[in-house]
């Protein structure tokens, strides 16, 4: 397939407007600026653009609540906290093709009737920060932002906003709540971002990855974007594989390209000849599948079928030489240190999940210990305020249901024969 | 409390937002580049700065992990071992920043040259293992490559 | 109107609430913990779990919208077992202390771990550790017990606006912090240990001394602090206060208290009570007893009325005292003395006032319900902080404000310091001056009126001299504000009393209110000023503010009291202690007040009271004043006598008796008494006798009862017509033309931890606030070379004193701050006044100071 998204960025200049705007950038803004509003509205619903950031929200319907609000300013975000463990795939945007989400945001901004845009960016990415803000500037001294954009007298404006350091302002109200100076706690919906979002006024959330698209999107039209891909979502999706593959990276493949594929064609299959053993899917909040389970296609319709979720896209691929309880262990770690203490599942939940974890890891694992695991889950399960206790529950079921030999055998060896 | 120039610099970043409160991040992180770690004296200079109280202040500051709530070493390596990373090496790789360089982590090395920090996902699982020193981002990382890079952070 | 069901029960709603609440107006009991019906909804515990068809997981009963056609249950086996789950999450790293902690009997925890918890814990590894902090005076925090269900932290950001608390750290390393120590803009209103469901935050005033069900009696009454007239719960146990707490949802304060209301009742307890009555013999006083006491008052009072005449006598009543016992204090002046000569010392602001803005504008013109100020969308505060005189009412500001009410400050805005839209800050002690230019500039913008012609005549004589502009910051956009706004309340604070021109805020403000159909807020820091006039305790007015110079509500009053009353006009407070100086006030009865400590020029006063004949202090501790007295009278204080109040906002409630005492006797007890002997009647079997009376005579409380004043809502005029007693001649405005260029001025502090001197016997406000301080800006510190935390020493033509300088970055101009509240350190020592002409209210501004570091 033709890349899109990653249009360009072997150029070692691709982040510059002029390289930007000599392979055909910002052109599709001005084309958009031609429609009207509500036209676009009608391409991007026929599009079957759907959310990039994990959740799958199809985007036409999102905007379209939003558009509906007559509160004004809205605002639009963008999320580029990209904090799912495993993922990398927004950072090529934001690194190497910045002027593509710029252009994705001013149309965006046009389409809402939005007038101020903020880049929510992870604080881990400091040279993107750079990057994005260099770029910001160039826009506007070449009228792609500002009070008076192309001349048409539209005003969007946009400023990168740093995070500092939590996966949990990846979530839309806790970023919301982040941008506003707060701890990134998310916050009860309804009423939802679309109507009191950020300092009480509809805001629209999309990833850095739903917002590049437009600009494909009013190049090709909705009918012939809904036509890449799955049928259900459609478009091209940026995949991040890392692991023990032999070439690992972000690929931008149609969405619905089957798991299998991305890791044996794309990625140039096992390192070192090794054999795989278990594919985390879609980032670290999603069940892990086993080696036997990877024949799926990768999209949000598929995926829960085949007992995983596309997530972000993020593809972590484990050979034989991993061990599972400790793969476990270390994603609850990360859970335990994100979560962001609201609700007492997920807050005491992952605590005492680390703690059984790492007790089976290191060898002091007690019979009926999975099943302490399960019960935990269980209460967790359903019961969080948002979904990342319920991602840490579900990534532990996952581990359990599929390698549960494996902590059976660190139970009754007192730890990892792997590791030995 | 700060002086006139980073008032301006906060003046400025406070324009970016519809409310002042929203000026409170980067402004920590100027409180950070200004103290070196986010002391006491430096959250109350951001509270005066934004009028916000400085309770406010200290719980948003300390839910975050990029701050730095201890005065930290010359350099702080920030260090992913996430399960990409870690797959792929990174524990050892923290074992061998504590015995080549003396520093443990969340701690710093004896002769305040280095600080270390776990990090979890910095975005470089493709080329991991990854870390960041100050700024600087590396990937690729082995035992040797550390050693390089880091010859260049006295 | 919404319909729903719940556990099979149609419950129909009036207005959209959560299913949770829901479910309480059905009389249904959803578990919860981080709920609180006082704050807004959470959703962390996650307790409050509910089934609802057709929604596919459980949801939260606290935070979901009942819906129409909605069906609930609220219990099952699964929602049990989700909630035993998270109990037991709860409890893995919670201490099980529960026989030592302070909390049990009444812990939230604990009630819901005994219905739905685990029976064992399954949690093997090591608990959290957090030793529990003493660091303040105050407050014991306990982190291990912490269930982070962030009640304080709403509490203290949403409804006490202090944000002093926050959660630092997020997951399982939250814990709450930072509070107190005095630290983060804590104002000790401990309304976190209202909410706090279990045993983190715990009060160290009554630490392990009792157990919750252990208290003998609980009685609900009123605060005896300030002009607000909280509601509050005593708890009582062998006839002692264990604690105070309010009670969610009840009287003006809805559960909300500051802290004087809540951690200032020790002084009730205090060592320092008198106990017998004392007689000065040979120079010295020394205990005796009820009748010998008794009789040498009666004896003296009647010889002095005989031989020098009923007008030598005078009596200063007391804002601290009952309705009764003021009523009949001022009945006992004026009947059995025989003299108009009675006054109080809210003389010095609200009574001042108070009846200048009536005067103005007309009877009950500042009775305007204090929830009214939320519903404001400008208010405007002048002259004080209400944060600190009216805490209670200042929390109406700040809700106002966070409701998006634009809140104006004139001059420095202390606690509404990151509440206000906008403030002006006027030339020092020029308040007077910008709120006339406003007046003008709103009357040349909206023209008069036309209803008062007083009014509009004074307000055409302003016009006449001013221009309607002015050169500050601020104060076009303020004029805009007031012009443009719907809806606009006005505080008044008494500073701008406190002036020599203080008629002439007042005339501007009440110009304001008259144009801007404004309603208008006196702040009152004493708790029953109004009542105290509403009583008759001024000299010019009878019971029910009937004006004593018009014949026939004269001629009513002789009536109903049987005798004449004295034909000699009263005088005011100041002119009752010039008069003593002068020796033509002879005797002087005091009840419940302490002028030598509590009016301007201290030694002044003083020197006033030594000349008189004889002086009677009737009070509960032997005060500066009582040390002077021929003969001292312990009364009863707070929660040992029943009695009415009239709040600021003329709401006439009841505080109640709620522990027996041998020592002291009722005010109202003791004078009648001496009444008796003196030869006029008296014959009050109690306080509810005498409201009884004044129900008869005075218009304001026709038909009050006892009973219906426990009902909590009589609101004055209460069946009553209100008096319009305007005035026809405008008294004459007088200029004063002050210069006002030294580099440094002092003036009172209200503060928010202290009130007159009871609450310096207060060991609680005494930890809080142990010693008045120094406040002053910035700048000023800067020029000073001062820093906070240094001594200074305080110099001014009257006297010096010495104290730690406070920086306070809420103060804009060149004003050094100093409260009234320490024995031997206050400010009034330090002062001289002059009296406003018209209110006779003395004047305080202007008095320059030198500040040197020790
Ligand atoms: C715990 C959590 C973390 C998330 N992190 C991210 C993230 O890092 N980046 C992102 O784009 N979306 C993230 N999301 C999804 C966002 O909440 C939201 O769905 C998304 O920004 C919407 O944009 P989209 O419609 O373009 O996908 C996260 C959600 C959850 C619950
Ligand atoms: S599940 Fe609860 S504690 Fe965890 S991140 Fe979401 S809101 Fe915070
Ligand atoms: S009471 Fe509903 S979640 Fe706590």
């Amino acid at each position: 397939m033709e890349k899109f998204l990653l249009r360009n960025i072997e150029n070692p200049n691709s982040a510059d407007i002029n390289e930007y705007v000599k392979a055909g950038g910002y052109k599709n803004l001005s084309k958009a600026l031609a429609l009207s509003p509500q036209d676009i509205m009608d391409e991007i619903k026929k599009s079957g653009l759907r959310g990039r950031g994990g959740a799958g929200f199809p985007t036409g319907m999102k905007w379209s609540f939003a558009k509906a609000d007559p509160k004004f300013p809205k605002y639009l975000l963008c999320n580029a906290d990209e904090g799912e463990p495993g993922t990398f795939k927004d950072r090529p945007i934001l690194e190497k093709n910045p002027h593509l989400l710029i252009e994705g945001m001013t149309i965006s901004g046009y389409v809402l009737g939005s007038e101020y845009g903020y880049i929510y960016l992870r604080g881990e990415y400091p040279a993107a920060a750079d990057i994005l803000n260099a770029a910001i500037k160039q826009a506007y001294e070449a009228n792609y932002l500002g009070d008076n954009i192309n001349g048409k007298g539209i005003k969007f404006h946009l400023a990168v906003h740093q995070g500092a350091g939590a996966y949990i302002c990846g979530e839309e109200t806790a970023l919301i709540e982040s941008i506003e100076g707060k701890k990134g706690q998310p916050r009860n919906k309804p009423p939802f971002p679309v109507n009191v979002g950020a300092w009480s006024m509809p805001t629209i959330v999309n990833n850095v990855e739903t917002l590049s698209n437009l600009p494909l999107l009013i190049e090709i039209g909705g009918e012939a974007y809904s036509h890449i891909g799955s049928k259900e979502c459609p478009g091209p999706k940026l995949f991040s594989v890392s692991g023990h593959v032999n070439k690992p990276g972000v690929y931008e493949l149609p969405m619905g390209t089957s798991l299998k594929d991305i890791i044996y064609k794309h990625a140039g299959g096992i390192r070192n000849g090794g054999k795989l053993k278990a594919v985390i899917p879609g980032g670290i909040s999603t069940p892990v599948l086993p080696a036997d389970g990877i024949d799926c296609a990768m999209d949000f319709v598929a995926m829960p079928k085949a007992g995983s979720m596309l997530g972000s896209g993020a593809v972590i691929v484990m050979d034989e030489s991993v061990c599972m309880v400790k793969v476990a262990y270390r994603a609850l770690k990360f859970f335990e240190h994100e979560s962001c203490g609201k609700c007492v599942p997920c807050r005491e939940g992952t605590d005492w999940l680390r703690k059984v974890l790492g007790r089976i890891e290191n060898g002091n694992g007690k019979e009926g210990d999975i099943e302490l695991l399960t019960d935990i889950t269980g209460i967790m399960l359903g019961k969080t305020f948002c979904p990342l206790g319920d991602g840490a529950a579900g990534v532990v079921n996952g581990m359990i249901k599929h390698f549960r030999n494996e902590f059976e055998e660190h139970i009754k060896n007192a730890g990892c024969v792997l590791s030995r | 409390m700060f002086n006139e120039s980073v008032l301006k610099e906060i003046d400025e970043i406070k324009a970016k937002y519809p409310d002042r409160k929203s000026a409170l991040l980067p402004s920590l992180y100027v409180a950070q580049r200004e103290f070196g770690w986010l002391s006491h004296e430096a959250m109350e200079c951001v509270s005066k700065a934004l009028n916000v109280p400085e309770a406010m202040v200290r719980g948003t500051a300390t839910f975050y992990s990029m701050y730095k709530h201890r005065p930290v070493g010359r350099h702080v390596i920030q260090l992913c071992t996430n399960v990409s990373c870690m797959i792929l090496g990174a524990e050892k790789l923290v074992d061998f920043l504590g015995t080549r360089y003396g520093v443990q982590p969340n701690g710093t090395s004896r002769d305040s040259r280095f600080s270390l920090v776990i990090m979890e996902c910095i975005g470089a699982c493709g080329t991991a293992p990854a870390m960041l020193v100050d700024t600087d981002f590396f990937d690729n990382l082995s035992e040797k490559r550390i050693e390089e890079i880091l010859e260049k952070y006295k | 109107m919404i319909t729903l069901t719940i556990n099979e029960k149609e419950v129909s709603l009036d207005k959209p609430v959560s299913v949770l609440e829901a479910a309480r107006q059905a009389g249904i009991k959803i578990p919860t913990l981080c709920w609180h019906e006082a704050l807004k909804p959470y959703g962390g515990c996650r307790l409050c779990v509910v089934e609802v068809e057709r929604m596919p997981r459980l949801q939260t009963a606290c935070t979901l919208m009942a819906a129409d056609g909605m069906v609930v249950k609220t219990e099952s086996e699964t929602i049990s077992k989700v909630r035993r789950g998270i109990l037991e999450l709860l409890l893995i790293n919670h201490p099980l202390d529960c026989p030592y902690c302070d909390k049990a009997g009444e812990c939230e925890l604990q009630d819901l771990v005994n219905k739905y918890g685990p029976t064992v814990g399954r949690y093997k590894e090591e608990k959290r550790k957090v030793p529990e902090s003493h660091k303040d005076q105050i407050f014991a925090r306990n982190m291990e017990r912490c269930v982070v269900c962030t009640r304080c932290v709403r509490m203290c950001n949403d409804q006490q606006g202090a944000s002093a608390i926050s959660i630092m750290g997020r997951g399982d390393h939250s814990r709450m912090e930072p509070f107190s120590a005095a630290s983060f803009n804590c104002e000790y209103c401990g309304n976190c240990l209202t909410v706090c469901p279990v045993g983190a935050i715990l009060s160290r005033l009554y630490m392990h001394s009792f157990r919750p069900w252990q208290v003998d009696s609980e009685v609900e009454t009123i605060c005896s602090y300030c002009g607000v007239g909280c509601s509050l719960v005593v708890q009582v146990r062998d006839d002692s206060i264990k604690r105070v707490i309010p009670k969610i949802g009840l009287g003006v304060n809805k559960g909300l208290l500051c802290s004087r209301g809540r951690f200032g009742y020790e002084y009730i307890n205090s060592q320092d009570r008198l106990k017998t009555p004392l007689v000065r013999k040979n120079g010295v006083l020394e205990q005796s007893t009820w009748s010998e006491a008794l009789d040498l008052v009666a004896e003296r009072l009647s010889s002095i009325k005989k031989t020098e005449g009923g007008p030598a006598i005078a009596g200063i009543a007391s804002p601290r005292c009952s309705n009764e016992d003021n009523y009949v204090f001022q009945k006992f002046i004026r009947m059995a003395c025989g003299s108009n000569n009675i006054d109080s010392i809210s003389r010095t602001g609200y009574a001042a006032a108070q009846k200048y803005f009536e005067e103005l504008l007309g009877q009950g013109i500042t009775t305007n319900m204090i929830e009214g100020l939320k519903n404001s969308e400008v208010i405007f505060v002048v002259g004080g902080d209400p944060t600190a005189v009216n805490p209670i009412l200042g929390l109406s500001i700040r809700e106002a404000s966070r409701r998006g009410a634009k809140i104006i400050v004139l001059g420095n805005a202390k606690g509404l310091e990151r509440f206000k839209t906008l403030q002006v800050v006027p030339p020092v002690f020029k308040d007077a001056e910008v709120l006339e230019q406003l007046l003008v500039s709103i009357s040349n913008a909206r023209g008069v009126r036309g209803e008062k012609l007083d009014v509009d005549k004074g307000i055409r004589a302003l016009s006449d001299k001013n221009s309607g502009n002015m050169d500050i910051e601020g104060f076009e956009e303020l004029k805009q504000a007031l012009l443009n706004s719907p809806s606009t309340s006005i505080v008044f604070g008494m500073d701008l009393v406190q002036r020599t021109n203080g008629h002439r805020a007042i005339f501007a403000a009440a110009g304001l209110t008259y144009l801007l159909e404004a309603r208008l807020y006196l702040l009152s820091d004493r708790p029953n000023e109004q009542g105290l006039i509403d009583a008759g305790c001024v000299p010019e007015m009878l019971p029910g503010g009937r004006p004593l110079n018009i014949h026939d509500f004269k001629r009513k009053f002789e009536t109903e009291w049987g005798g004449p009353i004295p034909d000699e006009d009263g005088k005011t407070l100041f002119e009752i202690i010039e008069g003593a100086g002068k020796k033509s006030i002879k005797a002087l009865y005091i009840m419940g007040e302490n002028p030598v400590f509590n009016l301007p020029d201290g030694t002044y006063v003083k020197n006033a009271l030594q000349s008189l004949d004889f002086l009677v202090v009737q009070d509960i501790f032997l005060t500066e004043t009582a040390r002077m007295a021929d003969v001292v009278l312990p009364a009863r204080g707070w929660t040992e006598k029943t009695g009415t109040y009239t709040n600021l906002e003329r709401r006439i409630q009841l505080q109640k008796k709620a522990v027996n005492t041998a020592s002291g006797m009722e005010d109202w007890k003791i004078i009648s008494e001496i009444s008796v002997k003196m030869g006029y009647k008296m014959a009050y079997s109690d306080a509810e006798n005498i409201m009884d009376e004044i129900a008869m005579v005075s218009p304001l409380y026709r038909d009050l009862t006892y009973r219906e004043i426990g009902k909590g809502n009589c609101l004055w005029p209460y069946h009553g017509e209100p008096l319009r007693g305007e005035i026809h001649e405008l008294p004459a405005m007088v200029d004063t033309a002050n210069v006002y260029n030294a580099e440094f001025y002092l003036t009172l502090e209200k503060p928010l931890f202290h009130s007159g001197t009871l609450s310096r016997r207060s060991p609680a406000l005494m930890k809080i606030c142990p010693e008045p301080t120094l406040k002053m800006s910035w700048a000023a510190a800067q020029k000073l070379g001062l820093q906070d935390g240094d001594r200074a020493q305080v110099l001014t033509a009257a006297g010096s004193s010495e104290a730690p300088v406070t920086i306070d970055d809420s103060i804009k101009d060149n004003k050094v701050l100093l409260s009234n509240n320490f024995e031997g350190k206050g400010l009034f020592d330090l002062l001289t006044y002059k009296l406003d002409p018209v209110t006779r209210a003395p004047g305080i501004e202007g008095c320059e100071v030198r500040i040197i570091k020790t």
